[in-house]
């Protein structure tokens, strides 16, 4: 089936297009130049046409999300819908349930979403290394997990884990230099150790120190990086403790804009009550004893931890309104748009369904002065952050860049992310006219044109037409599969064998997450 | 127990089976098959192994209809699925109650089927380990995997639960006497408590027996957490144990190193319900300002945990979600199964992987008495004399492959050794069969014109 | 209250299965005649159903608002779930006993009921008032299940006695038992005013961590997390004076609670000596056991 997407208006940042008015083609799922004369026209004339959202950092199928779920049912309360003759039942708001979590990436315009953490005991689970069907190394609070083993947590890249003789430095250089010589497509992607703790920059700069001098693989072409951070917002702060915290935005995003090695996404409050859920387990032990409200904790057997809490961000909240702050600020003072990303880390710091009222702070420097001085968050944002003093916008063509383009390149996606002939026709459009609106001024025409899509195309199939999802199509997993080490990767088995079956409750056979699992998979070979 | 010699006649061995018994899925069974039979299993408790090689035992092989005369009679596929989703399509107020025993693979079309028509969905949660899972949702969740409390544990208490007799392989091999990482010297590493108005097996080779009063838990447990914030008792016998008895307990759980409480149905079912099991998670969560302390339900079937958590991954919910009105709902006393049963409210009720009529009590099994019942199962039970459409299915674990999630939410394949007898189909099949035919008889009832978002969420 | 728009509904028919009154309230129906009634399909399980065939309904008198509404619903209502749900103001009397969820998530308005109701009555209402001249069942004036936030304001009179966890993680609100309460009333509740005129069996208050619980009859058994404070005269929380002499208690010391708890002291004398006997089954078993 052949389609052109007439007379819209492009963001394509991998290919520098800017603004243009031009059409888009595609054919059976692929982007193409030329269509022939039976192409059916879809007529998008004056609006924005971008390529598909790629979310980088978001928690929407891992096995704590399902605890989450099923220990927050008043929560999934919050988003029920009525099922339609094309949906099925929504609900949820912060974690929203299996098919509200599509349908509601499809109403924003996304067509991939990466989840960020699953640990290959329960890799089954999220049904998406040969063995476990990833996409790449993430790390998080590297020993801290391990020490929650004991109830306690490391602070600090150079403090050693309880009963091993190793420390979080060593494990993540470790981990990059594997991470490079396997070519992965991805680069490590780490969450560093004293998440939320005041006075945790000296730490998030020492990880990113840690990898300088790691030279990324050759045949990683497409990624100029050699680790992202993720959810750096909540990285960002000085002080001792939350009485004297303050924002150290400006000192990371120092870094950042002199050093090539480092992508992030940022993890921005959008002040909601939500459901924060991170394997850094320690970390939300700590948040339950300042909520009191419910806590749940996961610990997995020889890999990782989580902790998930329910939260309420309140702009009258001191602390809140400095992380939303924080956020923006990194958003503002990482000059390069391409070495950030657009998130939540979703569900953390908000559902994604608030992107677009992101998008609306970013753009709209009279919003965020409006809210400071409307008292919408607390008076913290003007005493201890550089927020005010800020009057960066970003236009529609940065905004392409960190919901799109830099996530595909920081991924290494060879298949998406740009509006290039051959690539995977994921496009969205948006009924927004660059040429006839001030962003500045109407934010709220902003935040509601990015809200529902009027197009969604995923693989060349319109979902979502006109706001309303059309078509429901089914999901598909990305794993890396790595050729050219199955000599080393047999001795590695033959290695960790004795351990495996001692100490874990599972047998080896039962370990791996079979094909039966992936549902229409895509595989990415990497050679040797 | 007489004496039993090895089995040595047999033609092949299945190695790393699942078990299909229990919420403790060890999946280290090694089936011995001689002419497509399971002769003997290897590493499974007395429990599992028996139900894995008795399955023939008044196993159900072809399908059958209810007669006028109230007879069974024996039919075929065909006929039975058209009566069965015609019962299906007509009803006003459907239940499909089961799913524990069977995979999460058959859950999915069964959600499907459920949305469709507007059922309520539910488990044996409703009436085994359902308090639980409110008091999960009103306290929170502090989880560990089995392999954690094997590598790490010093001190595991069980409460209200009789392991021994209910999990047998639960202390072996995860908690109690398997050595661990941390703990090479396996049982001499660690202390046993157990917390149960009984005397039981498991109390019996435990270090510490805590037999407080039937229906004292939450006097018993809130005791314990005054002594965590240093409170002076000023009754002498709380819940029928004397004070000095709960000064010494809770130094002894402030001192583990890494403690887990594993309970049972003996904490879900007394006096206060889940508000038991409340308190517990809030103790363990102040046990955890001193050292670390996690907790584990005792889950029953084998599949039980896998339908909450697959229920909550497709819609939010745990157990006992109603679809009837196009959305999903979750209400304790409203959309369970016995409640409905009980106000007389389902007009066709499908029981698959489950026996209501052994478990459920009798107000509930005098209405499944006057109302279509569909069973969906392998064995001939109590339920089979109230089913109307006997629909034979598979063993998963055995004839047929499938995911089921163990207590600790550890999914685990279990994987297919023998072939199912003829006559009988996969459960999967078999539900994905009724929902398209119950779409050819019913247009879908309860759909919204048009998508209508929730002003809650936006 | 002065009402311009009378609604009447006369049960026809009755059900086996429950009938969802949530449409029917005030706020959705104050505009409506019987033409519009007569179009009207209530939802039942999976299907609708014409209202008329259960109800005869009679409409008197004009409103231009919800709070001008009277309804007045006749018949056994034992099968007619969600009266009154989520309304805002106007009127509701049923002269029967209800079945679940009557008066939940109401905001203002005022329900009667002259019967009994079933579990969830008053479930997480946030103001008006619901009286129900007989007994409840369990979770009265309770919040959704998971929700920490439960019944945030209005009033709940219930004539007889109420069921299990009355109250439970009330955050602000009144609600008065006259008759006795079952186990854990006002568990979690953080802020808010219970009084039980009549006797309670065990455990009110767990876990509370602020609020007021007032019981002028007999508690049968108090948790450990309460501290004694003494005998104190004339309490009072939020203006409302409970008169007479009490003996307080502040807890859940679990959670920190300053929550209050109030027992007549008359009814209540020998709560100020130690009580309780060691079972002897148990000290045998303990002896075995040692040996």
């Amino acid at each position: 089936m052949e389609y052109i997407l007439k007379n819209g208006i492009v963001y394509d940042p991998a290919n520098e297009i800017n603004g243009e008015k031009k059409d888009v083609m595609f054919k059976d799922g692929i982007i193409v130049d030329d269509v022939s004369s039976d192409a059916k026209v879809l007529d998008v004339t004056d609006k924005i046409v971008m390529p598909a959202g790629i979310d980088p950092h978001a928690h929407v199928a891992g096995p704590k999300l399902v605890v989450g779920r099923l220990y927050r049912p008043e929560d999934s309360r919050r988003g029920v819908t009525q099922k339609t003759k094309v949906l099925r039942s929504e609900s949820g708001f912060s974690i929203p349930s299996c098919p509200a979590t599509g349908y509601r990436y499809s109403r924003l315009g996304y067509g991939t979403v990466v989840e960020a953490a699953m640990p290959p005991l329960e890799a089954k689970h999220t049904h998406e290394l040969k063995i476990s069907k990833g996409y790449g190394i993430k790390i998080v609070n590297p020993c801290g997990s391990e020490a929650w083993g004991w109830g306690m947590n490391v602070h600090g890249v150079n403090d050693k884990a309880p009963y091993f003789d190793v420390t979080s430095k060593e494990v993540i250089q470790a981990l990059a230099k594997a991470n490079e010589y396997l070519n992965l497509p991805h680069s490590i992607h780490i969450h560093p150790n004293d998440l939320g703790h005041p006075g945790n920059v000296p730490t998030t700069i020492e990880t990113m120190d840690a990898v300088k001098d790691i030279k990324k693989s050759s045949k990683a072409t497409i990624r100029d990086q050699v680790m992202h951070l993720c959810h750096l917002q909540f990285h960002s702060y000085t002080g001792n403790s939350w009485r004297d915290a303050a924002s150290g935005a400006e000192e990371i995003a120092k870094y950042i804009n002199k050093n090539d090695h480092i992508t992030c996404d940022v993890g921005q409050v959008t002040l909601d009550e939500t459901t924060t859920m991170t394997a850094d387990a320690p970390m939300e032990y700590d948040l339950f004893k300042l909520s009191g409200l419910k806590w749940t904790n996961k610990d997995i057997e020889c890999e990782t931890a989580a902790g998930i809490i329910p939260c309420i961000y309140s702009g009258k909240s001191p602390v809140n309104s400095l992380q939303w702050a924080i956020g923006l600020e990194l958003f503002l003072h990482i000059d390069d748009p391409w070495k950030v990303c657009l998130t939540t880390d979703h569900p953390n710091a908000g559902p994604y369904t608030r992107y677009p009222r992101i998008i609306s702070w970013l753009m709209s420097n009279q919003r965020r002065t409006e809210m400071i001085e409307n008292r919408e968050v607390h008076k913290w944002v003007e005493k201890r952050t550089t927020l005010p003093t800020i009057d960066r916008e970003y236009d529609f063509y940065d905004i392409a860049v960190i919901s799109r383009s830099a996530p595909a390149r920081i991924y290494g996606f060879e298949d998406r992310g740009q509006l290039t002939p051959g690539y995977r026709a994921d496009i969205a459009v948006y009924d927004i006219n660059p040429n006839d609106i001030d962003p500045s001024r109407q934010y709220a025409e902003i935040e509601k044109g990015f809200n529902v899509a009027d197009y969604t195309i995923k693989d060349g199939q319109i979902l979502v037409k006109d706001k309303e999802i059309v078509k429901v199509k089914e999901s598909q997993n990305i794993w890396v599969n790595v050729k050219g080490y199955e000599k080393q990767e047999q001795k590695v088995i033959d290695d960790i064998m004795p351990f495996f079956t001692q100490y874990y409750s599972v047998k080896w056979e039962n370990y791996p997450v079979h094909d039966h699992y992936l549902s229409n998979p895509i595989r990415v070979d990497v050679e040797k | 127990m007489t004496y039993e010699p090895p089995i040595t006649d047999y033609d092949y061995i299945v190695e790393n089976c699942t078990c299909a018994f229990c919420g403790c899925n060890c999946d280290d069974l090694d089936y011995l098959v001689k002419d497509n039979h399971v002769v003997a299993v290897r590493h499974a408790c007395r429990l599992g192994a028996s139900k894995i090689m008795e399955d023939m035992d008044q196993r159900l092989i072809v399908p059958m209809i209810r007669d006028e005369n109230g007879e069974l009679m024996e039919v075929d596929w065909d006929t039975a699925l058209d009566k069965a989703a015609e019962y299906i399509a007509n009803s006003v107020r459907p239940v499909f109650y089961g799913w524990s025993e069977t995979s999460t693979e058959c859950m999915k079309e069964g959600v499907a089927l459920g949305e469709y028509i507007g059922a309520v969905l539910d488990n044996q949660a409703t009436i085994c380990h359902g308090p639980s899972l409110q008091a999960v949702q009103n306290a929170g969740y502090p989880i560990q995997t089995l392999g954690e409390v094997q590598n790490r544990a010093d001190v595991i208490a069980y409460s209200g639960s009789n392991a021994m007799n209910s999990h047998p392989r639960h202390m072996a091999r995860y908690a109690v006497f398997c050595r661990g990482y941390f703990r090479q010297r396996g049982r001499f590493d660690r202390t046993v408590i157990t917390m149960d108005p009984k005397f039981s097996d498991t109390a019996k080779c435990s270090d510490k027996w805590i037999g407080f009063e039937q229906n004292g838990d939450y006097g018993f447990y809130n005791a314990i957490r005054a002594v965590l914030r240093g409170k002076e008792l000023y009754q002498d016998v709380i819940s029928g144990i004397p004070k000095e008895d709960i000064y010494e307990l809770a130094e002894e759980m402030k001192a583990a190193e890494f403690g887990v409480l594993f309970f049972g149905l003996g904490l879900t079912h007394t006096l206060s319900k889940q508000r038991n099991i409340d308190i517990a998670i809030k103790m363990v969560q102040d046990l955890n300002r001193f050292s670390k302390w996690g907790l584990t339900p005792m889950r029953g079937h084998f599949n039980v945990n896998g339908f909450n958590i697959f229920m909550a991954f497709e819609c939010g919910f745990a157990f006992g979600v109603d679809y009837c009105r196009g959305y999903p709902r979750y209400m304790m006393g409203e959309t369970n199964t016995i409640d409905l049963l009980v106000r007389k409210e389902p007009d066709c009720f499908m029981v698959i992987a489950a026996d209501p009529g052994a478990h459920f009590p009798n107000g509930a099994n005098q209405h499944l008495a006057n109302i279509p019942v569909i069973q969906i199962d392998i064995h001939w039970g109590p339920s089979t004399e109230l089913a109307d459409v006997v629909l034979p299915g598979s063993f998963i674990g055995v004839e047929c492959a499938g995911t089921s999630y163990r207590m600790d939410g550890v999914p685990i394949y279990m994987k297919k050794a023998i072939d199912k007898p003829e006559t009988c189909r996969d459960d999967e099949w078999i539900v994905r069969e009724l929902k398209e035919r119950v779409m050819k008889l019913r247009e879908e009832p309860n759909t919204a014109p048009k998508y209508v978002p929730n002003p809650n969420a936006l | 209250m002065f009402s311009l728009k009378t609604i009447t509904f006369d049960q026809i028919k009755t059900s086996s299965i429950a009938l969802e009154f949530d449409e029917l309230i005030p706020d959705e129906i104050y505009s409506w005649t019987e033409a519009d009634f007569a179009k009207y399909e209530v939802p039942i399980g999976n299907s609708r159903f014409p209202i008329t065939d259960f109800f005869d309904i009679t409409v008197e008198g004009e409103a231009e608002g919800p709070s001008e509404v009277k309804m007045i619903i006749n018949g056994d209502l034992n099968r007619v779930k969600y009266i009154g749900s989520k309304m805002s103001a106007g009127d509701i009397v049923c002269n029967s006993s209800v079945d679940l969820h009557v008066g939940a998530e109401m905001s203002g308005g005022s329900i009667l009921v002259n019967g009994d109701a079933a579990a969830h009555a008053g479930r997480e209402m946030s103001g008006g008032y619901l009286e129900i001249t007989g007994n409840t069942k369990e979770f009265t004036g309770a919040s959704y299940i998971g929700e920490w936030r439960g019944m945030t304001g209005g009033e709940i009179v219930v004539g007889g006695n109420a069921g299990k966890q009355c109250g439970e993680c009330l955050t602000g609100g009144k609600i008065h038992v006259k008759g006795n309460c079952d186990i854990l009333a006002g568990i979690h509740m953080t802020k808010g005013i219970i009084e039980i005129d009549g006797d309670v069996n065990r455990w009110p208050g767990g876990q509370m961590k602020n609020g007021t619980i007032v019981i002028h009859g007999f508690l049968g058994r108090l948790l450990e997390g309460f501290v004694l404070e003494g005998i104190v005269e004339d309490p009072e929380d939020s203006g409302v004076v409970f008169p007479g002499k009490y003996i307080k208690y502040t807890g859940d010391i679990g959670l920190n609670g300053k929550g209050n708890l109030y027992l007549d002291a008359e009814a209540n004398k020998e709560k100020l000596s130690s009580y309780g006997e060691l079972d002897d089954e148990y000290t045998s078993i303990r002896e075995y056991r040692n040996l």
